[in-house]
C-alpha cells in the first residue's frame, strides 16, 4: 500500500494503481472519458488532468501511478477551466444541441423540445441516450454553451455489419473500444485509423466488421462511454423498465449477464460486471443471441394433442389427463425417454424421478455429442485414477504455459480464450494442436498441426522424448515409469511416418517448450479423444501431463454438461444413444418415445406409436409428434447450472412464462402426479435443489443454504491424488489409425443451439459470422492444398 | 581491409591513407549532397569524370563526392585542394576550363569564382567566403573531404579514434561525466542536458537497454540532421556506439526519416562499412563490447519524430505518443530503459571524447555549449546549412554569414524552432543565440530551422500556416491537441479571409493556453506557440485584417483581391 494525499485526504491506495483509481476507490470523483477498468491508460481525453506538487503543469489522473508522499490537487479553478474547455472541444465535434440545451430538464420529461431537433444533432434518438457518459461528464461539469463553430465530420454510418452500427459522427475517439478489442479480447478487429482532424476508429481497408476478424463479441459496445456503437435491435427501444441477472445457457462457461426488460420482453442482454465467470465480458451469444432465444418465433407456447391427424390446442388439464391416461395404457411396454442436456439440474433430477419411478425406464441424456469430461473421467477411473474436473477460469491467467488441443477456443469457449491471452499478454507460452488453422495461432507460441487420425502417434513421440529428456530421477519417482518407457519403446510404436504431417524439428520445438512448462495447463477439446482409440488417447494424454506437471483440463461443451455428468453417476451416454433409440423403435421394443430434448434423426426406423414432445421450440419432432407440451427456457424460471468449472450457479426466472408454457420440472411432477405416483409434489425449483442436495453429495452444495452464503460453490470433487503412469497398452491396431475413414476432424462446430433451437438458422447475424468463419477455413485448406 | 581487431589496426590503417592521400596533386571535391544533386551535381562529377579519364589524369587528381558543405544558395560547387578554391555555381560546361587552368596550370578563373553580392568583392579560396568565415563548422567541417561511402576518409579525419578512448581508456562512467562536464545539451529542441538524460537510462536496472537516434527531422525548412546522415553518417554511428557503452545498450536504432532516401542510403552504407570492420557487432575493435544498429524508415509523419510516437513506431504500431512520465529512459522501446537523442547530438559525442570536455565547454555561452547547426531559409540572400558557436548575434547569422535580406526587402522577423516555435522580430537582431535566450524570448531552439521573414510576410497567415501544419500533423489522440489546434486554424482562416473580430484574439489566447496546458506531448503543448509568438510581437497586424479588413503584407489573398477590387471600384465608380 502507498500513502498520499488526495485534496488534502490522507489515502492509502494500492501500489501500481493509479491516482484515478486510489480516488475512484475512496468516493472522489475526477472526470473522465477515456479511462475504463481492466483497459490500458491511454491519456487522451485529458478530463482528468490534475496538479501534482512538485511537478510541473497538469498531469492525467489516469496514467499518474500514486507514489509514497504523492499530494494530488483535483479541483481548482484552473483546472475547472480546462476542463471546461476541453469538454467544449469534444462538444464541438459530438452533436450537442440536446446536451446544452436550455429545455433539457422540461424536455426529459414532457419530451417538449423533441420536435425542434434531428437525430444529427440531438440525443433524443441516440440508443445511449441516458446511459451515455458523455451526457453524465457535461451535467457533472455543467458546460451551458459551446463556444466552439460545430464541425460535424461527416462520417458514412457503417450498417453493413450484423448486430450492431457504427456511427463515428458521434465518436470521441477515447479508443476504449480498441484497446478493449486488442487488450482483453485478444481481436484488433478495430484500430484509429489516419491522423489529425481526420483520426477515426476504423478497420484495416475500411472493410467491414465481419472481414476484419470481429468477432462480434460487443465488448466496443460496452465500453463505449458515447452513442458511436449502437445495437440494432435497440433503435428507439429507449430506457429498459428493469434491469436483472440470469446466467447464459449458449456454452459451457455460463456467464453472468444483465438482461434489460421491458414490458415483459428481454430487449438486451449484456455481460455483468462482476460476474466471477466472465467478470464484464461475453460473446456473440450472451451478448446478442440471448433475445432471440428466448422469444424465438417457433416457441410453441400452448399445449397440443393430435386428434385425426391434426394437432389441435388443449388446456394443460386435458392434455396431461390425455397423456397420462397413454402413459398408463402403455405402461407395460418399455418407453425411451431422451432429456436435453441443457435443462437444469433441477428438471434433470425429476426427469431422472420420472423415468425410474414412473415409467420404469432408463433415460438417456441427450447430449449432441459426446461428453469429453465424462470420458476422462471414466477413462481414468477404469486405471484408478480420480481426475479433478473443478477449475478456475482465472487461474489460466497466471499460467506458464498453455496446451489448446483440438479446440477452436475462440468460437466454442471465448471466455476461456480472454484467459488464454492474459496469460500470454503476461509472457506464457502457447501451444496450439490442431489439424485446421484456427483464429488462436495468430498469438501461439508454437502451432503443432497433424494430420487427423495421427493424434495418439504425436502423443507417444512426445511422452518418449520428454522422458528421454528429462532427467531420470525426476520422473522414476512416478510409480510405473519404467513400464510406461518400456512400453513406449516397444518396436513399432515410435515410428513416426509422414502421415503425421509433421517433421521431427516440430515435434522437437514442441517438446522443448513443453519441457520448460513451468506451471502447465492442457485444455482439451472432444475432438482429441474421439473414435476407438479414445481410451489410450486419454492414457497418453494424462502422462504427458505428468510429464510436463500439468493441469488436464477436458473442456465441456454445453452448459450444465458437468452438472448433467455429476447427476447421472453410471454416466450419461456417450452419444450412442441415437442408435439405440432406432434400433429400439425398429424391433418395437419401444412404443412410447417421452422427448425432454431433441428427436433422434429416425431416418427410415420406425416411428413410435405415441411420441410427446415436451420443449421450447417447434421442430422437426412436431411432425411426428403425438403431444406438444410446452416447456418454458431458462428465461422464465429458477434453476441451477454447473457450468464448465464445476461452478453451481443458480439463475433466477426473468420474465412470465410466455403463453402456457410451464418448467419442465413442473410438468413431470403434474404428470406423476396425474398417475398416481407420491414423491412429487414440488412447489419450486429451491425444494428439488434442497432434496437433490441431500440425495447426492457431489452437488451438495446446491442448497439454498450454501448459495446464500456469497462465496462461490464448486462441485465437491473426491480428490485422492493419483500421481501414476499407465503405461501404453499393446493392441492390434497400430498408433495411426487410418484404417478407419475418413479419420474424425479434431475441430468440432461450435454448439450453437438451444434444446433443439438452430441459433445459427434463427439469428441472421450470427449465420453470417459462423459462415464466414467456415468458408474462411474452406480457403485456407484450398491454399494449403 | 578486413575486419579490425585491435585498435593499433585502425592507427597503422589511418598513416597508410594518409600517404596514400599525399600522393596526389590535385584533389576536385563535389559537394553532391540532396540539395548538390537537385542543382545538377550529377552533371559535374561526370564531366570531371570524362575529362580526367580524357586526360589521364587519375593517378595525380582525386575527385571526391562528398555530401554538403553547407553553401546550399551556390550549389553546385566543388573546392579544389590542397588550395581550396571555391568554384560555384557550376555547370558542367565549366568542367573542360577548370581543368586546363586550375589542375593544370594552377590559375584561379576569376569569373567561377564567389562574388559578394553587395559589395562585388570577389573570394577565391572557401575559407575566405564571408558565408563560411563566421561559422565554427566542428561538426560539419569534416564534409568537405568525406565521401560517406568510403569509411576510409572518415578514418583519415580522425574518425573512429574517440571511439579508441572510450572503449580502451575510459570507463562507462567517464564518458557519462565527460558528456556532462561539456555541458551538451540535446540538439532536438528542449536542450535536456544529454549527460543526465545518459545517466537516468544507465541508472534504471534492467536486463536489457536501447538507444535511439532520432532522425526523423520533419519540421519544415530544416535540414541540418538530413545533411550530417548523407555528407558524414560515422560521426553519428560512432557517437552512438560511444552513447551505448556509456549507457550499456546491446542495440541501437537509428529512425530515419522515410521520405530522406538518400540519408537512408548513406547512413545504411556506413552502417554495413562499420560492420564490416569490426566496428559494430561483436567485440568491437577486439574489445568486450558489443553493439549492433538497426536502421528503421519513418513512417511519415511529423508526430513520428516525438520519442514516444517514435518508438510505437518502431515497435511496428501507428507512430501514437503516449504519457510522460514513464520517461523512455524508465520505460521506452518495448517497456525497457532507452536513450533517445538526436542525430547532431550524437554527432557530438566523438568530438566531446576525443577533444575533451574542457576545450568543448570552451565554446558556446554560459549553459549552452557547443555550437549549433541551423538551416538558414526564406528570404536570406545566402540560404544554406549553417554551424555557428552558440551565444552568436542573429544579427552576425543573419547578415554576416546569411548576405541580409533578399531582393533589398526589410527584416521582418526570423522564425525558429519549427512548428512550436516562435518569432523573432527586428529588436532581438542583437540576441546572442542560446537555449534559454530564445525561450525567454518567446521562441525555442528548437532543431535549428530559421525561417527569415521579409516585408512581403503576413504573419497572420503564416501563423495559420503553422496552425494547419499542426492540425494536420497531430496523431489525433489527445482532444486539445486534435480538436485544439483545428479550432484555432479555422479562426485564423476567418481572419485572413477578413471575416475576423475583435473577441477573436482573446478567444484564441484562451484556447492557446488550454491546449499548451492540456495536451498529451511536445507537439500539443508547443503548437500555438507561432500564433501566441505573432500575437505578442505583432498584434497590430491582427488588428488591421479585423479591423481595416487588410492586409498589410498584401500576402492573405482575400483580403488583397477585394481591397483592389474597391479601388477598382472607386477609380471607375
Amino acid at each position: 500500500m502507498v500513502k498520499l494525499k488526495i485534496n488534502g485526504r490522507d489515502i492509502a491506495a494500492a501500489s501500481g494503481s493509479t491516482v484515478l483509481e486510489a480516488a475512484q476507490a475512496h468516493g472522489i470523483r475526477i472526470p473522465n472519458l477515456c479511462a475504463s477498468k481492466a483497459l490500458s491508460p491511454y491519456g487522451g481525453c485529458r478530463l482528468c488532468l490534475v496538479e501534482v506538487k512538485g511537478k510541473r503543469g497538469y498531469l492525467p489522473a489516469c496514467c499518474t501511478v500514486v507514489e509514497e508522499g504523492l499530494e494530488v490537487t483535483t479541483d481548482t479553478p484552473r483546472l475547472r477551466a480546462l476542463r471546461r474547455q476541453t469538454l467544449e472541444l469534444i462538444l464541438s465535434e459530438h452533436p450537442h444541441a440536446c446536451l446544452i440545451c436550455s429545455e433539457k430538464k422540461d424536455c426529459e420529461e414532457y419530451k417538449s423540445t423533441i420536435r425542434k431537433v434531428g437525430e444529427v444533432t440531438g440525443c433524443v434518438l441516440c440508443s445511449k441516450n441516458g446511459r451515455c457518459d458523455l451526457q453524465d461528464v457535461v451535467t457533472e461539469l455543467n458546460v451551458e454553451r459551446v463556444r466552439w463553430p460545430a464541425s460535424y465530420r461527416d462520417f458514412d454510418v457503417h450498417r453493413e455489419d450484423p448486430f450492431f452500427d457504427r456511427n463515428y459522427n458521434l465518436c470521441i475517439l477515447c479508443a476504449r473500444c480498441v484497446r478493449v478489442c486488442n487488450e482483453v479480447r485478444g481481436a484488433a478487429a478495430i484500430s484509429v485509423v489516419y491522423r489529425g482532424p481526420r483520426a477515426a476508429i476504423g478497420t484495416s481497408l475500411d472493410q467491414p466488421l465481419v472481414d476484419s476478424g470481429c468477432q462480434f463479441c460487443g465488448a466496443c459496445l460496452d465500453v463505449c462511454p458515447t452513442g458511436s456503437l449502437s445495437e440494432r435491435g435497440l433503435k428507439g427501444e429507449g430506457l429498459p423498465d428493469e434491469s436483472r441477472e440470469t446466467i447464459c445457457p449458449l456454452c459451457s462457461l455460463g456467464c453472468g449477464l444483465e438482461v434489460d426488460l421491458k414490458k415483459g420482453r428481454i430487449v438486451c442482454s449484456r455481460p455483468k460486471g462482476d460476474a466471477p465467470v466472465n467478470g464484464g465480458q461475453a460473446c456473440v451469444k450472451g451478448r446478442f443471441v440471448v433475445r432471440d432465444t428466448v422469444h424465438a418465433p417457433q416457441r410453441i407456447l400452448r399445449p397440443m394433442v393430435r386428434r385425426d391427424g391434426r394437432l389441435i390446442e388443449l388446456g394443460w388439464d386435458e392434455a396431461l389427463d390425455f397423456v397420462a391416461q397413454k402413459l398408463k395404457e402403455g405402461i407395460d411396454q418399455e418407453s425411451a425417454m431422451i432429456i436435453s442436456s441443457q435443462l437444469a439440474l433441477e428438471d434433470h433430477y425429476i426427469a431422472q424421478k420420472f423415468a425410474h419411478e414412473v415409467l420404469r425406464s432408463d433415460p438417456w441424456v441427450d447430449f449432441t455429442r459426446f461428453s469429453c469430461p465424462a470420458l476422462f473421467r471414466a477413462e481414468l477411473q477404469k486405471q484408478k485414477i480420480s481426475l479433478p474436473l473443478n477449475f478456475e477460469a482465472d487461474s489460466l491467467s497466471s499460467a506458464g504455459t498453455i496446451v489448446v488441443a483440438a479446440a477452436d477456443i475462440v468460437l466454442s469457449h471465448p471466455i476461456l480464450w480472454l484467459e488464454v491471452v492474459k496469460a500470454v499478454r503476461r509472457g506464457a507460452r502457447l501451444l496450439i494442436w490442431n489439424n485446421a488453422e484456427t483464429a488462436l495461432e495468430r498469438r501461439a507460441t508454437f502451432s503443432l498441426r497433424t494430420n487427423p487420425g495421427s493424434d495418439l502417434a504425436v502423443l507417444v513421440y512426445l511422452c518418449r522424448e520428454l522422458l528421454e529428456q528429462r532427467p531420470k530421477d525426476w520422473w522414476s519417482a512416478i510409480p510405473a515409469a519404467e513400464e510406461l518407457k518400456t512400453s513406449l519403446e516397444k518396436p513399432g510404436q515410435a515410428i513416426l511416418t509422414s502421415s503425421v504431417g509433421l517433421e521431427k524439428a516440430d515435434l522437437l520445438s514442441a517438446v522443448r517448450l513443453l519441457q520448460e512448462a513451468g506451471p502447465a495447463v492442457f485444455l482439451i477439446g472432444p475432438g482429441m479423444v474421439q473414435g476407438p482409440d479414445a481410451p489410450r488417447l486419454v492414457q497418453m494424454l494424462w502422462n504427458l501431463a505428468l510429464l510436463c506437471e500439468a493441469r488436464v483440463i477436458p473442456l465441456a461443451a454445453e452448459n450444465n454438461e458437468r452438472g448433467v455428468i455429476e447427476l447421472w453417476p453410471s454416466g450419461p451416454s456417450n452419444g450412442a444413444f441415437e442408435t439405440r433409440v432406432i434400433d429400439g423403435l425398429a424391433k418395437g421394443r419401444y412404443r412410447t418415445l417421452y422427448l425432454a430434448g431433441n428427436l433422434p434423426k429416425l431416418g427410415q426406423g420406425k416411428a413410435p406409436d405415441f411420441l410427446i414432445v415436451q420443449g421450447g421450440y417447434h421442430g422437426a419432432a412436431w411432425e411426428s409428434a403425438n403431444v406438444l407440451l410446452p416447456a418454458v427456457t431458462w428465461a422464465e424460471t429458477d434453476g441451477t447450472f454447473v457450468n464448465a468449472e464445476g461452478r453451481i450457479q443458480r439463475f433466477r426466472s426473468l420474465i412470465d412464462p410466455l403463453g402456457e408454457s410451464r418448467p419442465d420440472w413442473q410438468i413431470f411432477c403434474r404428470l406423476a402426479e396425474k398417475m398416481g405416483c407420491g414423491g412429487f409434489s414440488f412447489q419450486s425449483a429451491a425444494e428439488i435443489a434442497e432434496e437433490m442436495s441431500q440425495a447426492l453429495p457431489s452437488l451438495h452444495e446446491v442448497s439454498a443454504h450454501h448459495l446464500k452464503k456469497g462465496r462461490p460453490a464448486f462441485v465437491r470433487e473426491d480428490l485422492r491424488s493419483s500421481a501414476r503412469f499407465i503405461p501404453l497398452a499393446d493392441e492390434e491396431r497400430g498408433l495411426e489409425n487410418h484404417e478407419m475413414t475418413p479419420a474424425p476432424a479434431q475441430l468440432e462446430d461450435v454448439p450453437d443451439y438451444y434444446r433443439g433451437l438452430d441459433l445459427v438458422q434463427e439469428v441472421k447475424g450470427l449465420r453470417k459470422l459462423r459462415e464466414r468463419d467456415k468458408a474462411r477455413n474452406q480457403n485456407r485448406e484450398k491454399q494449403e492444398k | 581491409m578486413k575486419r579490425l581487431t585491435d585498435p593499433s589496426q585502425l592507427a597503422a590503417w589511418k598513416t597508410s591513407l594518409g600517404e596514400e592521400r599525399q600522393a596526389r596533386q590535385k584533389t576536385i571535391v563535389v559537394s553532391n549532397g540532396t540539395c548538390g544533386q537537385a542543382s545538377g551535381s550529377l552533371a559535374i562529377i561526370e564531366a570531371f569524370g570524362r575529362e580526367i579519364e580524357k586526360r589521364a589524369l587519375q593517378a595525380s587528381v582525386g575527385l571526391e563526392i562528398t555530401g554538403c558543405h553547407g553553401f546550399c544558395e551556390r550549389e553546385p560547387n566543388i573546392v579544389i585542394y590542397p588550395e581550396g578554391i571555391f568554384y560555384g555555381p557550376l555547370v558542367p560546361d565549366d568542367i573542360p576550363k577548370i581543368v586546363d587552368q586550375t589542375i593544370l596550370k594552377n590559375k584561379v578563373i576569376g569569373a567561377l569564382v564567389y562574388k559578394d553580392p553587395k559589395t562585388g568583392r570577389a573570394f577565391g579560396l572557401q575559407k575566405e567566403i564571408p558565408f563560411y568565415r563566421k561559422q565554427m563548422r566542428l561538426l560539419t567541417g569534416d564534409n568537405l573531404r568525406i565521401d560517406a561511402t568510403r569509411i576510409e576518409d572518415y578514418i583519415l579525419a580522425d574518425g573512429y579514434q574517440a571511439l579508441t578512448k572510450a572503449l580502451f581508456d575510459m570507463t562507462a562512467d567517464e564518458v557519462i561525466h565527460e558528456i556532462d562536464a561539456a555541458g551538451l545539451r540535446g540538439r532536438g529542441g528542449a536542450g535536456f542536458p544529454t549527460g543526465k538524460k545518459w545517466q537516468f537510462c544507465r541508472n534504471e536496472t534492467a536486463d536489457r537497454r536501447y538507444i535511439v537516434c532520432n532522425a526523423d527531422e520533419g519540421n519544415p525548412g530544416t535540414y541540418m540532421d538530413r545533411s550530417i546522415l548523407v555528407a558524414n553518417p560515422h560521426s553519428v554511428i560512432e557517437g552512438m556506439i560511444i552513447g551505448a557503452y556509456a549507457i550499456g545498450a546491446a542495440e541501437g536504432y537509428i529512425y530515419v526519416r522515410m521520405e530522406a532516401p538518400h540519408a537512408v542510403k548513406q547512413v545504411t552504407i556506413a552502417r554495413d562499412l562499420a560492420r564490416k570492420h569490426g566496428l559494430l557487432g561483436k567485440s568491437i575493435l577486439g574489445s568486450e563490447f558489443h553493439f549492433d544498429l538497426h536502421i528503421v524508415e519513418g513512417a511519415g509523419a511529423y508526430i513520428c519524430g516525438e520519442e514516444t510516437s517514435l518508438m510505437t513506431s518502431i515497435e511496428g504500431y501507428r507512430a501514437v505518443s503516449r504519457q510522460r512520465p514513464p520517461f523512455p529512459a524508465q520505460a521506452g522501446l518495448w517497456g525497457k530503459p532507452t536513450n533517445i537523442n538526436n542525430v547532431e547530438t550524437w554527432a557530438n559525442v566523438p568530438l566531446i571524447v576525443r577533444q575533451g570536455a574542457e576545450w568543448y565547454s570552451q565554446i558556446g555561452t554560459a549553459k549552452s555549449k557547443g555550437t549549433k547547426v541551423f538551416s538558414l531559409v526564406g528570404k536570406i540572400r545566402n540560404g544554406g546549412q549553417v554551424e555557428v558557436p552558440m551565444g552568436i548575434r542573429l544579427r552576425e547569422i543573419i547578415y554576416d554569414i546569411g548576405g541580409g535580406i533578399r531582393d533589398g526587402k526589410k527584416f521582418k522577423a526570423v522564425q525558429t524552432g519549427g512548428p512550436g516555435g516562435g518569432f523573432l522580430p527586428a529588436e532581438f537582431l542583437d540576441l546572442p543565440i542560446d537555449y534559454d535566450s530564445l525561450v525567454q524570448a518567446g521562441s525555442t531552439m528548437g532543431s535549428g530551422g530559421m525561417i527569415v521573414l521579409d516585408e512581403t510576410t503576413c504573419m497572420v497567415d503564416l501563423a495559420r500556416h503553422y496552425m494547419h501544419f499542426t492540425q494536420e500533423e497531430s496523431c489525433g489522440k489527445c482532444v486539445p491537441c486534435r480538436v485544439g489546434t483545428k479550432q484555432i486554424h479555422d479562426i485564423l482562416v476567418r481572419i485572413t479571409r477578413g471575416e475576423g473580430e475583435e473577441e477573436d484574439l482573446e478567444q484564441i489566447e484562451e484556447l492557446a493556453e488550454a491546449v499548451k496546458e492540456a495536451s498529451l506531448c511536445g507537439l500539443g503543448q508547443s503548437a500555438p506557440n507561432p500564433v501566441l509568438s505573432s500575437l505578442r510581437h505583432f498584434r497590430g497586424e491582427y488588428l488591421e485584417h479585423i479591423k481595416h479588413k487588410r492586409c498589410p503584407a498584401r500576402a492573405c489573398r482575400e483580403l488583397v483581391s477585394s481591397s483592389q477590387q474597391e479601388a477598382r471600384k472607386r477609380k471607375h465608380g
